[in-house]
């Protein structure tokens, strides 16, 4: 529109930049607005994880439960110290690294195989499977987590430190994932793969060679998901994984162990948001550093339902 | 149930090739011709996903609807018996009786009715609101997303806070400014699902921004620059090229906006308990499943949730399918 | 579309076949068997506890076993500990419990919380321990876990509530309170004066959780104002609510809190922390609230001179809150239980008690166990209070749905009918306790 205005050669160019400096001002002053709205929780966390118990509860119902307590810096520090040290937060922390981390892999690679078929190749029964794709996405699911338990624990006997497979391999396929990866390939143009094939490769080097570096902002996006669902799981592996009796390393996550230090009884409200604040980092560095790729990879894949 | 899952196993190997039969011979009627070994990858392709597809999603999901019909209670997983239709005749009775059912069928269609067209509103107006070159632009981004990012838990107790009844809540506090009196938004039934629609908004917005940015990044600018020659304004550019350019992308968000819609559970839970004005269906799920143990009858809803979700998705895809 | 048509029937087939495979799969009972041995030839017996191992609960528990392994090691009895902390949602604990009990690995002792005794017994998944915990011993207890006349379980600790409340606005608005003692309660009417005193300094009378209505807290505070009214929930056997739930005297319970709503001595809108800020006179809480007031909230309580704990008030019956987590022996398949009542013997006895209530703050389960308190101090109330009143909540095998329908009764006192809310109460719990029954 702006851009449109000065290319009219009769329009008086000197009211121009007034007029779009008070655009810009005014569409900066409702962005901060909004985005204020939006970060409350954010805010709250990072404002209760300063405060004393007593600071916090004569803060509810007022504005400060958004503003930090400045005057006791100390109880802050405080906070963060116990979190940190106190209560093993960073072992869970790498733990939940370790299980995302495989299951990134795992996931990409069961899910980009399954959406490649989906989308490029033809077979008898396709469509059963295209239909039980969408299915699948549909169901609600639930009540399957007593029958899934069943699955883990009785038919497949998984038993103690076992039972770590059990976490991994469910996060392992995503029919989300599948859907997403089959969207983003089938926009892929053949004339690559015909090339590839021309020099003699296999549909798996095709796969692997060709597809794979074409589909980086869909890989990001699957792998952003697949890092939030792992971070942010807690019921599933606190069902399933065996707490730490014996004093050797713990295998739970970092939500599970979460739910647990809040059930500590001496625990004040400050230093859960300390803990909330501490878990919250990785997902939102890691969001903003791939904000642009999910944006392209929902792009390309066109997402048809 | 090792045994009822081989047997499981065996039907759902009949069935696929009952589906792999079909078309071979519809393949065969139309001259169609498919390569063994191209097919022969595909399935190997899939085995992978389709294994453990089939052992962590599609068996739990059977099983919890088979238990539908049974009388499962969760401290007796020794004693099944099958009751065939005995659960939903009293969930009809139920819902006949305008019983907590009712209740839940009923809030849930308002949740799904006020939330599905105002979380996809607001988050195309996000959208366009972001969708511009800029260092703001970019921040502001980020912010509208920080909701998803955190943990339901955290923004339920928050909401709480924020509209916790009495002198004590910040919002009631805020409007005593304007000599408004205070409310009791969360128990007072006018109030409370609204103020549920409105958080859940607020709260998933982000997320379709996101997606909607990306169906804007897709819509080619000379389209804009020819309507721009053509003398269209804001306004006809945006129903004459923006909206067309969203059309898949939108299709996309309505159903999965709508399945999450229906499947609203935390923050009920969370923020006002087992309450007769603020009961959903997937609340009622978990409490007779986990809460009274009749996992026999939790399935029963589940079930029935099923078979309407699904519905009502084919008729949306039906009806906003490109021709 | 008539492709879809033959998706969904193939579906469908799948889906009914896959019922009769459910229907069928149920399995009995696993044999008689031997309790395990490790390469010692030691016996082991499991026993499995609610909370995480590194709370302060949990270490005591430790603790405790491992005193018990050093103490039997010539006997060849040793004790494993297993923790499943129950925060891990409300129904990790139970689904364990139940899949445990599916792939046969329950353990041999677990701890459950007391209004689930008549459900767990019921299914089977308690072990009837009348005959193994001989009579004097029982005696020794406050409370026991009985269903259906016999006894299911040995409480762990004890538990009770009582109004806490700020010696400061009490003594500014000039109320004297000392008169009301555990063996002298006071009455509702001296209570709704007490409310209206406050009210007329000026500061909001009485927190009665009445806003906990989304989990335990409010049935376990408010259910003996009922029975003080003289009202009961459900029959003697726990199977008929009909008659009981809604019954007159039950009624008048409910109708004093409702009461009390009305004129505006206590509401919905009490600020979790208010009473700890100094805004309220009273606060219906347990004994967990006692460590909380010495700590934590120093700025407004500096000393023990600044609060105080009432007794639950009486109407036709003096009656106050009891119960927490007990331990029972599972009805597993291991036939010689012999080592495993040892084990339970060693856990309730008098110096395991005094452990876990010191680690915990609780009121230890044994007379024999309790500790010389001051007359008057909050502990000796509470005490006082579970010995000579204290009651336990109904006991059903509906007791959750028992749970929530007293939390919606509570939930919508302001704007309905008692009898209202009591008649649509009593027709889901008895709804609930017939499907369970209806099983059998």
């Amino acid at each position: 529109m702006d851009k449109k205005l000065m290319d009219m050669p009769n329009f008086r160019p000197n009211k121009t930049p007034v007029k779009k400096t008070v655009g810009e001002i005014v569409y900066h002053v409702i962005g901060i607005v909004l985005s204020l709205i939006f970060v409350l929780p954010i805010l709250y966390m990072l404002a209760t994880s300063t405060k004393g118990e007593v600071a916090y509860a004569e803060s509810i119902g007022t504005i400060n439960m958004f503003l930090p307590d400045f005057a006791s810096s100390a109880v802050a520090f405080e906070n963060y110290k116990s979190v940190l040290l106190d209560y093993d937060i960073w072992k869970y922390a790498l733990n939940s690294f370790i299980y995302a981390a495989v299951v990134i892999v795992l996931n990409i690679l069961i899910n980009g195989l399954a959406g490649y078929a989906m989308a490029k190749l033809t077979f008898p029964g396709k469509r059963l499977l295209s239909f039980m794709i969408i299915f699948l996405i549909v169901v609600p699911v639930e009540t399957s987590i007593i029958p899934l338990y069943s699955i883990v624990k009785v038919m497949l006997g998984l038993k103690q430190q076992m039972t770590v497979i059990g976490v991994i391999l469910p996060a392992a396929i995503s029919i989300f994932n599948i859907f997403l990866f089959m969207q983003f390939f089938q926009n892929i143009p053949k004339e690559y793969e015909e090339a590839a094939r021309m020099d003699g490769a296999s549909t798996l080097g095709v796969f692997f060679k060709v597809i794979m570096p074409l589909s980086k902002p869909i890989l990001a996006t699957v792998a952003v998901f697949c890092f939030i669902g792992v971070w942010n799981d807690y019921l599933w592996p606190a069902m399933i994984l065996p707490s730490a009796d014996d004093g050797s390393w713990p295998l739970l996550p970092i939500q599970t162990a979460l739910i647990t230090i809040k059930s500590i009884e001496s625990i004040t409200t400050g230093e859960i948001m300390a803990s909330l604040v501490i878990t919250s980092i990785p997902i939102f560095v890691i969001y903003v550093a791939a904000q642009k790729y999910i944006v392209q990879g929902f792009g390309t894949s066109g997402l048809k339902m | 149930m090792i045994t009822s899952t081989i047997i499981i196993f065996i039907l759902f190997l009949l069935a696929f090739g009952g589906f792999v039969a079909y078309d071979l011979a519809t393949a065969k009627r139309r001259k169609e011709v498919y390569r063994v070994k191209s097919s022969a990858t595909a399935y190997l392709m899939l085995l992978p996903s389709v294994a453990l597809a089939f052992l962590f999603i599609l068996l739990p999901i059977l099983y919890s609807l088979g238990y539908a019909f049974t009388d499962y209670y969760l401290l007796e997983p020794n004693k099944i018996n099958f009751t065939f239709l005995d659960n939903f005749k009293d969930l009809f009775r139920e819902i006949a009786e305008k019983g907590m059912l009712y209740n839940a069928i009923k809030n849930t269609a308002t949740f799904v009715i006020g939330v599905v067209p105002l979380q996809i509103m607001l988050a195309l107006l996000l959208a366009l609101f972001v969708n511009r070159p800029g260092f703001g632009s970019k921040i502001f981004k980020v912010c509208f997303f920080a909701p998803v990012v955190i943990s339901l838990s955290i923004t339920a107790f928050l909401w709480e806070q924020i509209l916790a009844s009495g002198e004590g809540g910040l919002l009631n506090s805020m409007l005593s400014v304007f000599g408004i009196p205070p409310h009791d938004w969360l128990r007072d039934p006018k109030t409370a699902m609204p103020c549920i629609i409105l958080l859940s908004a607020w709260q998933g917005c982000g997320y379709q921004m996101l997606i909607f940015l990306s169906g804007l990044s897709n819509i080619r600018n000379d389209l804009y620059e020819a309507a721009s020659l053509d003398g269209a304004n804001r306004w006809h550019k945006f129903w004459l090229v923006t909206w067309p350019g969203l059309r898949s992308t939108f299709v996309y968000i309505l159903i999965t906006v709508f399945i999450g819609a229906c499947r609203i559970l935390t923050q009920p839970m969370l923020m006002t308990g087992y309450m007769s004005h603020t009961v959903t269906l997937s609340y009622y799920m978990y409490n007779s499943g986990y809460t009274e143990r009749l996992v026999g009858e939790s399935s029963a809803v589940a079930l029935l949730m099923t078979i309407f979700i699904g519905g009502i998705t084919l008729i949306q895809r039906r009806a906003f399918r490109e021709k | 579309m008539k492709r879809f048509l033959t998706s969904i029937i193939a579906l469908m087939l799948i889906l009914v076949m896959s019922l009769g495979m459910v229907a069928c799969n149920g399995g009995g009972e696993v044999g008689n068997e031997d309790l395990p041995t490790d390469s010692e030839g030691n016996t082991i017996v499991k026993i499995m506890f609610h909370v995480d191992k590194s709370s302060t609960e949990g270490q005591a528990y430790q603790k405790r076993i491992n005193a018990f392994n050093a103490e039997y090691k010539d006997k060849g009895i040793k004790a494993q500990a297993i923790f499943k902390a129950r925060s891990a949602g409300a129904s990790g604990y139970e689904t364990e419990l139940q899949n445990n009990k599916l792939d046969g690995t329950l353990a041999d002792i677990i701890t459950f919380d007391a209004p689930n005794t008549a459900a767990y017994a019921n299914s089977g998944l308690l072990y009837d321990i009348s005959e193994l915990i001989p009579k004097e011993d029982q005696d020794k207890f406050f409370s026991l876990n009985m269903y259906d006349g016999k006894l299911y379980g040995l409480p762990i600790q004890e538990s009770s509530a009582g109004f806490f409340y700020n010696k400061k606005i009490f003594r500014a608005a000039s109320i004297d309170v000392s008169g009301f003692t555990a063996e002298n309660p006071w009455t509702f009417a001296q209570f709704k004066d007490v409310c209206a005193r406050l009210e007329a300094h000026g500061v909001t009378a009485v927190d009665m959780r009445i806003d906990a209505t989304k989990d335990e807290t409010a049935p376990y505070l408010l259910y003996p104002f009922i029975y003080a009214a003289g009202g009961t929930f459900v029959s003697e056997d726990g199977y008929t609510a009909d008659g009981y739930y809604n019954s007159a005297a039950t009624a008048k319970g409910f109708q004093f809190i409702k009461d009390l709503i009305k004129e505006g001595y206590t509401s919905y809108s009490i600020g979790a922390t208010d009473f700890f800020t100094g805004k309220v006179g009273m606060y219906l809480s347990s004994g967990w609230t006692i460590p909380d007031l010495d700590n934590k909230y120093r700025e407004s309580f500096a000393s023990r001179d600044d609060w105080g704990l009432l007794p639950y008030p009486k109407d036709v019956n003096a009656a106050s809150a009891t119960g927490s987590w007990s331990y029972a022996i599972t009805n597993n398949h291991h036939a010689d239980k012999t080592a495993i009542v040892e084990l339970l013997k060693w856990m309730t006895s008098a110096e395991s008690s005094r452990a876990i209530t010191d680690a915990t703050g609780m009121i230890p389960a044994r007379k024999d166990a309790v500790k010389d308190y001051a007359v008057g101090s909050p502990e000796y109330t509470l005490l006082k209070q579970l010995e000579l009143s204290g009651e336990e909540r109904p006991v059903t095998v509906a007791y959750p749905t028992f749970s929530i329908t007293f939390n919606q009764v509570i939930f919508g006192l302001n704007n309905s009918e008692v009898s209202d809310l009591l008649n649509r109460a009593t027709t889901t719990l008895q709804d609930a306790i017939d499907k369970i029954k209806d099983r059998q």
